[in-house]
């Protein structure tokens, strides 16, 4: 029980929180408030991260040199995907979307020379040494740590990921109240009606998927930093649905929506692990693992009946959709 | 006189079906063109060739003197041709007044680089497009609305929202695609109304493909009439009525005779 009551615990519980709401709030900004289905954002997140750790260990960038890039190369990633695909209909879309994040990881695991391949970052360096891609990093970590006073570094790495959180939150929450927001949003409602208004939907569907993005490629950034390793198989498909999950429990179209979301999906999924009593001890320790998706899924099912519209989202868009 | 539109030959076909068959006709500056013809003529894909919704296969489309049969629909748009959906396809989840908002053209808070170098100048823009904005929705008795969502109003007043949506554009011409379909007999005179002030007031022309007869007759200064994607006839209303192929296209060749089974 005693993880129960750490705090450095749940300030990493935290940390991750912070990092899926950047990646959700990519979402946001393509379904949420334009209609993208995009079922690939975690490819997204894996270029940013491959992006700046290839360009720190084998070309011995500074981190504040390769960070701004690998957000950049996400951005751009962002544009391949979407310049052939973005004209189909959004199922289409989004089926190519799912291909696209699959093929990134298939290549990362696929191009060792390039990512390391399936050993993942360590194997970025030469033979026989492990590479570190987050010596900059650590430093300023500490160096932050120092001027707040704290103790834990974890407690460090939940204020700075929340710090931009909130900034780029506040950002978009901006953006998508101007009338290029209102742009984005009447495509949701109907593309050929803006189009018909003389709205050039193919541009303003580029502008929101490199905007998703690369805030993809932020949450990748901050994602490589935690965890100081990392390798294809964390840029499994279901990140992106765990995406979703935040969007869909904090609602649609709503920014703050997702920081709600992704709180509560946290929570969830960190605090199954306190499920040590019957009935949950009638399962194995991994099988448990595995009740944190299974609960996720009957809050999904419960929200879906009683609160469709998700915790912050209007009742009143969902009936005129 | 000056045509402001004018189609040349213009031919679409899906599959073996050939829904505009080489149709040729021109639109005067000033004026309201009514075309109309029996359900499947061809008007609605016809219309849609000329707003760049569908590309036609064949045949020019010239629009102040440019040709636009190749240009997507929101450059055409912009140049200054407008068009209302058979169904009012408003943006539901968004507010009347944005609908309205929205069709504005050039507006710099719309593009995200001149949004953050120029704020300024996309606020006093977006100022001046909300007095413009509740003029409209005023013209077309929808004030009390602007507030709603869109989605929240009736069929009739929807097709209001359109045209004024439309007219935000400052367009040359308007394409009306039934405008009177599923409206109110109260909203259908209001409609019509506004129709003939405009083309008064702003010099705006109007394509309208509409099966209501007596708005056609009242409004329109020209009939085309289409069938089985070929034009049958085009000219005054009255010349119109007693063309004996418009007669045989609406009540069929044989009149009054057994429909062949």
């Amino acid at each position: 029980m005693s993880t129960l009551f750490s705090g450095d615990f749940w300030a990493f519980v935290g940390v991750v929180a912070g990092i899926y709401t950047i990646l959700a709030l990519g979402l946001q900004i393509q379904f949420g408030f334009t209609g993208l289905l995009n079922f690939g954002q975690v490819a997204f997140m894996a270029i940013g991260a491959y992006t700046m750790a290839i360009l720190v260990v084998k070309e011995g960038w500074s981190t504040w040199l390769a960070a701004p890039l690998g957000i950049a190369a996400a951005a751009v990633g962002g544009l391949v995907l979407g310049l052939p695909s973005v004209r189909l209909r959004s199922d289409y879309f989004a089926i190519v979307t799912i291909a696209f994040s699959e093929i990134i990881r298939y290549v990362a695991t696929n191009e060792d020379a390039l990512t390391g391949g399936s050993q993942g970052t360590i194997a970025l360096g030469k033979v026989g040494t492990a590479a570190q891609y987050n010596t900059q990093w650590s430093s300023f970590q500490s160096r932050v740590q120092g001027w707040l006073g704290f103790s834990s570094s974890d407690a460090t790495m939940l204020v700075i990921v929340w710090l931009v959180a909130v900034a780029l939150l506040a950002l978009t929450a901006l953006a998508v109240r101007t009338p290029w927001g209102r742009v984005l949003k009447s495509i949701r409602e109907d593309e050929d009606a803006a189009a018909s208004l003389g709205k050039n939907v193919f541009s303003y569907k580029l502008q929101a998927l490199a905007i998703g993005a690369a805030l993809a490629g932020i949450a990748g950034l901050f994602y490589a930093w935690e965890f100081s390793f990392f390798s294809p198989d964390d840029f499994e498909p279901l990140l992106t649905f765990f995406a979703w999950m935040i969007l869909l429990l904090g609602g649609l179209g709503r920014v703050w929506a997702v920081p709600i979301g992704a709180g509560v999906f946290g929570f969830i999924f960190a605090g199954t692990r306190f499920l040590d009593f019957a009935p949950f001890t009638w399962f194995g320790s991994d099988q448990r693992a595995y009740l944190r998706l299974i609960i996720i899924g009957l809050v999904i099912l419960a929200l879906v009946v009683f609160r469709p519209q998700g915790l912050l989202g209007r009742k009143q868009e969902m009936v005129l959709e | 006189m000056t045509a402001l539109l004018e189609l040349d030959a213009v031919a679409k076909a899906f599959g073996g079906v050939r829904a505009v068959d080489g149709v040729s006709f021109s639109v005067e500056a000033r004026s309201i063109t009514a075309l109309i013809g029996p359900n499947g003529a061809g008007k609605s894909t016809l219309f849609n060739c000329v707003a760049g919704a569908t590309r036609a296969d064949a045949g020019r489309i010239i629009f102040r003197g440019r040709r636009i049969e190749r240009r997507p629909p929101h450059r055409i748009a912009r140049a200054g041709l407008a068009r209302t959906f058979q169904t009012a396809r408003t943006f539901r989840r968004m507010s009347v007044v944005d609908n309205v908002l929205l069709a504005a053209a050039d507006h710099p808070g719309e593009h995200l680089p001149r949004l953050v170098l120029r704020p300024a100048a996309a606020r006093a823009r977006e100022r001046a497009l909300q007095a413009r904005a509740a003029e409209l929705l005023d013209l077309v008795g929808l004030s009390a609305h602007a507030q709603a969502y869109a989605g929240t109003l009736s069929g009739g007043q929807r097709k209001l929202l359109d045209l004024a949506r439309v007219l935000m554009l400052e367009p040359a011409l308007v394409l009306l695609d039934e405008p009177m379909a599923g409206v109110n007999p109260v909203l259908r005179g209001q409609l019509l109304e506004h129709v003939l002030a405009l083309r008064e007031q702003l010099g705006i022309t109007f394509l309208i493909v509409e099966h209501d007869l007596d708005f056609v007759m009242r409004a329109a200064d020209r009939v085309v009439v289409m069938n089985e994607g070929k034009l049958i006839a085009a000219g005054s209303p009255d010349a119109v009525r007693s063309d004996e192929a418009v007669v045989d296209a609406y009540l069929g060749t044989a009149h009054g005779a057994a429909v062949p089974a």
